[in-house]
């Protein structure tokens, strides 16, 4: 069954058309990539599926059932998790309720009574993501005081807070030294055994390194799909981005 | 010294009922001591919507007003009982923190501010127009203070200043502790995820806009409280409790004490009301005083008082508390 289905999905901007008919089909715990140009509707793409926009036409089909237009906290409640391309956490509170506070969304938020720092299932959920994403040691930092990197990191791990099926990663290696890159490809590898994941990147060697398949946007429009291999070798794809672009 | 203050922060609200019990033996007379922790009471409770949720409003002389009022014209029309009054009070603040934060709500930053001072000053020409209910522009005048009582066990006379001192630090108490169970609450955490970054708050799956109306109506409430208690103290109700200078007020407090800190609005509001009943021993320009003494602080340390000590205490400490 696929996770994810878009059909004839379109938004426009007054005169602007950012996305045209995109179609694009996710299957269970697959890694599929979105490249493009900028500008090519990646990030109105992520905005359309997690509900932050909503599409001018078209359909969303997520985990078999119709979700265009609903509410993005009720998107969320789904099962659809964003990790933003700019960082996007909580900086004045701890590295630790970041990810709690994250955790803590899948309970009912109308708890006025109980303490937040007894709730041993909430913290150990919260332990095991900090832990996954290298960051326990660094737990009662405030987010602000994080290194650029590790904010990158905590941004993944507040999104994986909320027990996700589905995560939207939007460049999750931006601004990241080759190193810190490849420990966030190591990452993403490790979170993809058990969820489904769509990557906008622009690394190419990110991409090529960890998607099942790739989807290509052009101008707000789909021009070619396929795996690593076929993209790599598709004529039109090489004309408009890849032969810009060193691997 | 750091583990002092590391323990006072785990113990903070058992401190601050401490203080409060030894406030009215150290400060020249009692009334200020009542007035401070009313007023303190009145900037806890806008902190949960400033400092906590992140909203500015510039209109809880709604809240403290319509408390004030309901109080009185329940006490001055009703035989009833001094806990019914109060409770008249606060639930007609909460009625009108409902319906006013639904609309403001609508709106963010400058324009919710702005919105929420004008839901206030409406409710002030309201309030000096509809003198039969209100008493217009003298107020209402001789509002009893009946005995505190719980039916079948107690009745106590509160008329002493002293006594009804302690009776003010009994609600304040209460109020601590149930405001302190809210704000450790997974709900309060919520509070402050919406502060530091709505957007993302939404996208974890919060409904942010319910959650920003019940801290609004929470935050009423208390204020709600404090202007009961307020009629109480002084037997009158004023018009300027709803004028929007009373709104400014809250907020100077606040801002002088620590916005988002536990202790910071009864050390603002502490701070305030001394320096005017000091400053205006000496001249009826008090305000010319607390202009600078304002200027300095938003300058210098825009955190608050409290919240400077915390900074220097988290400073010395070398690794950041866990706040709350």
């Amino acid at each position: 069954m696929e996770i994810l289905t878009t059909e004839n999905l379109t938004k426009k901007f007054g005169g602007l058309t950012a996305v045209a008919n995109v179609d694009i089909h996710l299957g269970k715990n697959e890694i599929q990539s979105i490249i493009g140009p900028n500008g090519a509707g990646k990030s109105t793409l992520f905005k359309l599926v997690n509900g932050e926009l909503k599409p001018t036409r078209g359909r969303i089909w997520f985990n078999g059932e119709d979700i265009t237009g609903l509410e993005q906290h009720l998107i969320s409640r789904k099962g659809i998790a964003t990790s933003y391309q700019i960082t996007n956490i909580f900086p004045k509170l701890t590295t630790f309720e970041n990810v709690r506070l994250a955790v803590q969304s899948r309970e009912t938020p109308y708890n006025l009574w109980s303490r937040a720092r007894s709730h041993e299932t909430l913290n150990g959920k919260a332990e095991e993501i900090l832990k996954k994403i290298g960051l326990w040691d660094k737990r009662d930092h405030l987010a602000a005081n994080l290194s650029y990197g590790n904010q990158r990191h905590l941004e993944i791990g507040v999104a994986l807070g909320t027990d996700p099926i589905l995560l939207l990663m939007d460049e999750p290696t931006s601004g990241l030294s080759p190193i810190e890159t490849r420990e966030t490809v190591r990452l993403i590898r490790e979170i993809a055994g058990g969820l489904s994941v769509i990557l906008v990147e622009h690394k190419m060697k990110v991409v090529m390194d960890l998607s099942d398949n790739i989807t290509v946007l052009h101008e707000g429009e789909v021009i070619a799909r396929g795996n690593p291999q076929e993209i790599r070798a598709n004529e039109t794809v090489r004309r408009v981005y890849l032969g810009g672009v060193r691997e | 010294m750091k583990n002092l203050f590391q323990w006072i922060s785990d113990h903070s609200v058992l401190m601050i009922i401490l203080v409060l019990a030894l406030i009215p033996f150290i400060l020249p007379y009692e009334a200020l001591a009542t007035q401070m922790i009313i007023w303190g009471l009145l900037t806890l409770g806008y902190n949960i919507l400033y400092g906590y949720t992140g909203l500015l409003s510039f209109g809880h002389a709604a809240y403290f007003g319509l408390g004030a009022y309901a109080t009185g014209i329940v006490l001055i029309r009703t035989n009833c009982s001094l806990l019914a009054g109060i409770g008249a009070g606060v639930l007609v603040s909460c009625i009108g923190a409902t319906v006013i934060g639904f609309f403001c709500l609508r709106r963010r930053g400058i324009y919710f501010a702005l919105l929420t001072m004008a839901f206030a000053q409406m409710l002030y020409f309201t309030a000096s127009i509809w003198e039969s209910l209100t008493g217009g522009e003298p107020g209402l005048r001789n509002i009893p203070r009946p005995p505190l009582e719980i039916p079948g066990l107690v009745s106590i006379n509160i008329y002493k200043p002293l006594r009804f001192y302690f009776f003010v630090w009994a609600c304040v108490v209460v109020s601590l502790l149930i405001l302190n169970r809210i704000l450790e609450s997974p709900f309060g955490k919520v509070l402050q995820g919406i502060r530091e970054n709505e957007k993302r708050a939404k996208a974890l799956g919060y409904n942010t806009n319910r959650i920003k109306w019940l801290s609004f109506i929470l935050s009423g409430a208390f204020s709600g409280l404090a202007g009961a208690l307020h009629t109480l103290y002084i037997h009158f109700v004023g018009l300027e409790q709803l004028y929007w200078e009373t709104s400014g007020k809250i907020l100077l407090m606040t801002l002088l004490g620590g916005p988002g800190t536990f202790f910071g609005p009864f050390i603002g509001a502490g701070v305030f009301l001394y320096l005017e009943d000091m400053i205006s021993g000496f001249t009826r320009y008090w305000m010319i005083v607390l202009g600078p003494i304002f200027i300095l602080c938003v300058l210098f340390f825009p955190q608050g008082i409290w919240g400077k000590v915390r900074d220097l205490a988290d400073k010395n400490r070398g690794i950041p508390l866990e706040r709350g």
